[in-house]
């Protein structure tokens, strides 16, 4: 044989055994002349089976999906590309991974005429498996996808908090003018009672809106940082809901805003923080007066028992928008952040109200037929187990006097909050001295030697020698001094300074904001009474 | 070599008619309306190619190449811009664009597309000389415009000219344009031209 011939002949035979891509040929009557190994592998039909069969037979599926023309075509000449992405394959064969095959291997071919000496003598199909092509483009399109995702993700949330900051200015700078306006006013000349009068309502009320400005962002902080902690007591729901209802009810009847009830005549009782339940339902309420037009309705409901204990409140207010429902209870969020928005807030208020029911095991929801329809938010609080709808034991414990005879200390650099410990102490039988640093404290210790208080309430945070260096210096006094229990009040609050104060020797530790009646509890405690 | 007038209307005509198969044939596979035009054909001598089609395209392109040979033989190629590529591709199949060097399932599609158009218009011309081409497996090129026009000037020095039809794809409210070019010996121009307006002449 001469050598092309030899090397024609071995370049066949490797094409038909070693080949890594599908190939068949066949005659110019399109009767199946050569099947390779890769072919008999992959389809799991042997050469035996397939050649000397008309194609269109052996593989109707070939006219069932209209690729005879292809063939047809390469009869007269023409080359054919079937791209996967157009028609995902040729032959129904098994996926290359020789699973069950309930998918067929995504293909890729070529039909191209076979010539020789200008004469068609037949046809040739080339196939390639591209599972592996496939598979990795649709990976890198999730991948292109997902990060296009992210982009915008984080365009939006820049875009949120861009917003957030303008709106905050805004809304700080708003009630600031107010009572900046109004104090240069009474201070540059001589006003009359009405005057006064007015310019002192204007202040008290843009004042109190910052410090709920300020408030929910703070709250905000404290439960994104977790620190904010609840102190929970039974609250009964209903009073809860009526004290919300009395607050918000001059705002409301100012826009002729009527509110209507339907509540438990029975107390509904939860294991609840009593502030916080107020600020719930008070954020809730002012809300919808916020968005309820003049002369609208809201409707606060509260059934009785044995009903879930369900506070909905409904209003005819401008409603929600579908798109932006889920994005109700989003921080920094309102569905309209232009600068011409009517309603003032930063968008804190739900997203808070949503935390806080949450804190309690509660779930709120929101409903809206959509723009103009009315909004309606439902709040569920969890069923409180029978055990922890106790009477309150502290209460119980401070009636009567219960400090007479007890002498107390009380340091704090706050003034105010001397003058209400003396207030709340006495008032349970204490005999309260007070001291303004922890000098004077040390001052007057050493001056009643022989009438020493039984219990030192002092704050941590004052100027000069703060609670710390007091408590070093009492610790470091020969006894009976060195033994007074002590009890650090203080606005540091959180579990690092709790273990710090106790670390220094104090008895226990309180954050303010704390309640007079809890200071009685806590001097209580240290006296193990 | 200039063409007339009535040359170049008799010259659109017959394309159009190839194009009316192969934007059918598009239609199909993709399930969108394509429609192809023909706008604009003209003839240059092959080393004005180069200028010609600068004005028209940038120097990235993806062209699809075919040598079909028989009684006429020469040259085929689809050629677009990267960017018209990619948004052709991203038009037919409903996917979102990977960059061509890495989306071989595009360049398939663009080639796919290439051998239809190619198929298409000089399966007519095949028709209308009554000869047979056969041409070989398309392939696709990511090369710069000069590389691929280099290729041809080298390969082939008998063949002086280059028929230039200018393809309007227009689907799902896009556009975008490609480019065939078709090279050619003078003789089998020449053929070519004067069967073309043979063809023209037994219509009127």
């Amino acid at each position: 044989m001469p050598h092309t011939a030899l090397l024609n002949a071995a370049m066949l035979r490797w094409l038909d055994e070693l080949s890594t891509q599908g190939i068949f040929t066949t005659d110019d009557s399109l009767i199946v002349r050569s099947w390779n190994r890769w072919l008999e592998r992959t389809s799991r039909r042997s050469a035996s089976t397939v050649v000397g069969q008309p194609l269109f037979t052996a593989f109707p599926e070939i006219v069932d999906r209209g690729f005879q023309k292809h063939y047809e075509a390469a009869l007269t000449g023409s080359v054919s590309v079937l791209a996967q992405p157009f028609h995902r394959y040729l032959l129904r064969f098994p996926t290359g991974d020789g699973s069950d095959g309930s998918e067929a291997m995504p293909q890729s071919c070529r039909i191209a005429p076979l010539i020789e000496n200008g004469k068609i003598l037949g046809t040739l199909t080339v196939i390639d498996d591209v599972s592996e092509r496939v598979k990795s483009e649709a990976e890198m399109r999730r991948q292109i996808a997902s990060a296009v995702e992210a982009r915008m993700v984080a365009e939006d949330t820049l875009r949120i908090k861009d917003e957030f900051l303008a709106t905050l200015s805004h809304e700080i700078r708003t009630p600031l003018n107010a009572v900046i306006g109004w104090t240069k006013i009474l201070l540059a000349r001589p006003s009359d009672a009405q005057t006064l009068q007015r310019a002192l309502s204007v202040i008290d009320r843009n004042a109190t809106a910052q410090a709920r400005l300020i408030e929910d962002m703070l709250d905000m902080a404290r439960i994104v940082s977790g620190k904010l902690r609840l102190e929970l007591g039974p609250v009964d729901l209903v009073a809860a809901t009526i004290a919300a209802i009395d607050v918000v009810a001059p705002a409301a009847a100012a826009k002729s805003i009527t509110i209507r009830t339907a509540l438990s005549r029975a107390p509904r009782p939860i294991v609840a923080d009593a502030d916080r339940v107020q600020q719930i339902v008070w954020n809730v309420l002012s809300n919808a007066v916020k968005f309820t037009p003049a002369g609208g309705s809201i409707e606060v409901f509260l059934p009785e028992a044995p009903a879930p204990i369900q506070l909905t409140v409904k209003d005819t207010g401008e409603g929600i928008a579908a798109e932006f429902l889920p994005h109700v209870f989003e921080r920094f969020r309102q569905a309209n952040s232009s600068s011409s928005r009517t309603e003032g807030g930063l968008g804190l208020g739900l997203a808070l109200v949503r935390q806080l029911v949450e804190m309690h095991g509660g779930e709120i929801r929101v409903e809206s037929g959509g723009r103009g329809a009315g909004t309606a938010f439902t709040i569920t609080f969890p069923e409180p187990k029978e055990t922890r709808v106790q009477p309150d034991a502290d209460a119980a414990h401070l009636k009567g006097r219960p400090l007479t005879g007890v002498r107390l200390l009380v340091v704090d650099d706050d003034a105010d909050w001397r003058e209400l410990m003396m207030v709340s102490l006495t008032g349970h039988g204490a005999d309260v001295m007070l001291a303004a640093t922890a000098r004077q404290a040390l001052t007057l210790l050493d001056g009643t030697r022989n009438q020493l208080p039984h219990v030192i309430v002092a704050d941590l945070a004052m100027p000069g020698d703060d609670g710390y260096a007091l408590m070093d210096v009492l610790r470091a006094s020969d006894p009976p001094l060195r033994s007074i229990p002590a009890i650090a009040v203080t606005a540091y609050s959180g579990e690092d300074h709790e273990r710090r104060a106790l670390e220094a020797g104090f008895r226990l530790h309180r954050s303010k904001p704390i309640a007079p009646d809890e200071v009685t509890s806590a001097v209580l405690e240290a006296l193990n009474r | 070599m200039d063409l007339t007038p009535q040359q170049q209307d008799a010259l659109i005509e017959l394309l159009n008619i190839g194009f009316g198969r192969a934007a059918a044939s598009l239609s199909h596979l993709t399930g969108h309306r394509v429609v192809l035009e023909v706008p604009q054909v003209s003839i240059h001598p092959i080393e004005m190619l180069g200028e010609t089609l600068e004005k028209v395209v940038n120097q990235d392109v993806a062209s699809v190449h075919q040598i079909f040979s028989g009684p006429v033989a020469g040259d085929a190629l689809l050629i677009l811009d990267h960017a018209a590529a990619g948004i052709l591709k991203e038009l037919l199949t409903d996917e979102p664009s990977l960059p061509l060097p890495v989306d071989a399932s595009g360049r398939e599609v663009l080639t796919e597309v290439g051998n239809i158009l190619l198929n298409a218009c000089l399966g007519t011309f095949g028709n209308l000389l009554d000869v047979q081409v056969s041409f070989s497996i398309p392939h696709l090129n990511l090369d710069a415009l000069n590389t691929v026009l280099r290729s041809l000037l080298v390969k082939r020095e008998g063949m002086r000219y280059a028929l230039v039809v200018h393809a309007g794809f227009r689907l799902r409210d896009a556009a975008v344009t490609g480019y065939l070019v078709i090279v050619l010996s003078v003789a089998s121009l020449d053929r070519l031209i004067k069967a073309v307006e043979h063809w023209e002449k037994g219509l009127n």
